[in-house]
């Protein structure tokens, strides 16, 4: 549904959203308000338990809000066909457990993201190819995923999430399965990508010194915005109340 | 890649569940095509029977269930005889006779019936006027009762001798007995009684002739005349045969489509993870549906393939089953196969739609948290 443009929305707002699991018992997320501007670097850091992945999958859109609504450059998003066209032309997502398809060799993973573009088979193999070589894997592309390391799976997922150049990019604890060297290389990684592409990036972590490298960090304790911070200064807007 | 080899992989990943459900498919639309193509076969080989024995229209008794049952009085015989137009009317008793421990097709037709001289003969002679308790049999039958000329059988206790070897062409006919009326008549009690009559008329290619022919003789008594290739729409026993071969094909069908939909439901149960990633990175609903039920397409198209593998092989060897096979042989044909491949894949589709609607309705995330 397209709805007035909020104009002072960022990239992407969270107005009063609120995500109540078991029919009440649990609330992931409590009427939070939040705004993303574009080229924006956020850390989303707390605890175990505390929302961020609540969050980061109603940024997306794999969940929906119980209530409250999602703004997209100045739209609310409530379609699920809206949410599926922003995932596939404006929104990547890089998950801590890489969530790539075991079956398919790295190339093709990256390939799944481009179907259903209107893309020659050809072209999608070329620029999934080239994506690749971006994160540093053009060496095996037609390896199956399985038989790579777990550093260079999640370059297989950020090649994937990126392959359809969006203009926001979501990474849920992207270095959260990986040992201490792959993990800074990864971080590398998709700092270096948002500094060549200039696309959004939001970082879930539970690491501080992955969180000090974002120019914004919002700190979440039981679904509730406590802190954003904006390079070591408290923003002059906490824009979350609790309402319990 | 593209869906089709996405759908590829996932039944190579299962390769026993693949292999197990896409032969069930196979087995179910195998036995559908084979017994299918029986039937047909059955009734095929039993018009084409009719229409070498000879004659235009059959008079059947009206309400008779078939070419075993009715009777046709000889007045009304005599009537039918005297309908203008008819250039030759024989009466025929026709009985399914217990022989050597099996049964046999037994015609009787009157001494001097001009089916006689329709017998294509291949070995011996017909029987004289007046001689009794002598057959010719088909050839099928000769091989399938063990008998060659001047050897004696038996049928319904009585004993006949073996003069003539026919070498006719229809399945039927080569299974068929032929013996003179009356001790036909005699050996089944039925004394004076005909349970059809052919009939020639003198202008069978005119249709309208035809019709008024007809209708005269079915105002002659209590009788039908119908074309031979009616005959066998009108005969209880292939109704039921016919029903029989279409209720098996269908259960057959559905059973394929019963093993798609359990292999689906299974294989989009294992990989709801996967399904919530494809909603993650925008596919659709409808091209996630579209790849599950593109993997049910392809257990259904190799399925059938080897259906149709299966009743071929099965024609094949049907021909080498002692008694049976010899009298029976078929073959599946494009007309046959194409009907049934078609129910099979419509249905399995249907079943593939099931799971990959169960699997879009989950919210992604939810998705991606299961194991």
């Amino acid at each position: 549904m397209i709805e007035a443009i909020d104009r002072g929305s960022g990239l992407i707002a969270l107005r009063g959203v609120s995500r109540i699991h078991d029919g009440g018992a649990i609330a992931a997320l409590r009427n939070v308000d939040l705004q993303i501007r574009e080229g924006d670097c956020v850390a989303i850091v707390g605890a175990s338990g505390s929302g961020k992945s609540s969050l980061v999958n109603i940024l997306c859109g794999i969940d929906y809000p119980t209530s409250g609504h999602v703004i997209w450059q100045g739209r609310a998003i409530r379609r699920k066909k809206e949410w599926v066209q922003l995932r596939r032309l404006r929104i990547g997502i890089v998950f801590q457990e890489f969530n790539l398809i075991p079956t398919l060799t790295a190339l093709e993973n990256v390939e799944l993201a481009l179907l259903g573009r209107g893309m020659t088979a050809k072209h999608r193999y070329t620029r999934a190819g080239m994506v690749l070589g971006h994160v540093g894997l053009d060496h095996r592309p037609h390896h199956l995923v399985t038989r790579l390391s777990g550093g260079e799976r999640q370059r297989v997922a950020i090649a994937r999430a990126i392959v359809s150049e969006p203009k926001l990019l979501l990474a849920d604890e992207p270095t959260g399965n990986l040992d201490s060297a792959s993990a800074a290389k990864i971080a590398d990684l998709l700092f270096d990508l948002r500094e060549m592409t200039g696309m959004t990036l939001v970082l879930v972590t539970h690491d501080d010194t992955l969180a000090a490298r974002c120019a914004r960090q919002i700190r979440l304790r039981d679904g509730t915005v406590v802190e954003d911070t904006l390079r070591g200064l408290i923003s002059a807007t906490i824009t979350s109340r609790s309402r319990t | 890649m593209n869906l089709v080899r996405l759908a590829l992989r996932n039944l190579k990943r299962r390769p026993l569940r693949t292999f197990l459900s896409v032969l069930g498919i196979g087995l179910a639309v195998g036995s559908a095509l084979t017994l299918t193509a029986l039937s047909q076969s059955i009734q095929d080989g039993a018009r084409e029977g009719i229409h070498e024995i000879g004659g235009d229209l059959i008079v059947m008794q009206k309400g008779a269930s078939g070419i075993f049952g009715g009777f046709i009085p000889d007045r009304t015989l005599e009537r039918v005889a005297s309908v203008p137009g008819i250039v030759r009317l024989s009466g025929a008793l026709v009985a399914l006779a217990s022989s050597g421990g099996g049964n046999v097709l037994t015609f009787g037709w009157p001494d001097a019936s001009y089916l006689w001289k329709r017998v294509p003969l291949r070995e011996g002679r017909l029987p004289a006027a007046g001689e009794r308790h002598v057959a010719v049999l088909g050839d099928t039958a000769a091989v399938s009762l063990g008998r060659k000329l001047n050897d004696e059988f038996s049928v319904f206790g009585e004993s006949f001798r073996v003069v003539g070897i026919a070498g006719y062409t229809s399945i039927v006919n080569r299974s068929l007995v032929l013996v003179p009326l009356v001790d036909l008549q005699e050996a089944t009690y039925r004394p004076r009684q005909v349970t059809i009559a052919h009939v020639s008329v003198e202008n069978a290619r005119d249709s309208s002739e035809l019709a008024r022919i007809r209708q005269e003789i079915e105002g002659a008594g209590d009788v039908v005349a119908a074309a031979p290739d009616e005959v066998l729409d009108r005969d209880r026993n292939f109704t039921i045969l016919e029903a029989v071969s279409l209720a098996v094909a269908i259960v057959a069908a559905a059973m394929s489509a019963l093993y798609v939909l359990t292999a689906l439901v299974l294989a989009t149960q294992e990989r709801t993870r996967e399904i919530g990633i494809f909603a993650a990175i925008g596919w659709s609903n409808g091209r996630i549906m579209q790849s599950i039920v593109i993997e049910g397409i392809l257990m259904c198209v190799i399925g059938c393939c080897l259906g149709v593998l299966l009743s071929f092989l099965a024609a094949y060897e049907f021909p080498h089953i002692p008694t049976i096979g010899i009298r029976i042989p078929f073959r599946p044909g494009a007309g046959l196969i194409a009907p049934v491949i078609a129910g099979a894949m419509v249905l399995c589709i249907l079943c593939a739609l099931l799971p990959a609607w169960r699997a879009v309705r989950m919210l992604p995330a939810e998705a991606l948290r299961r194991m």
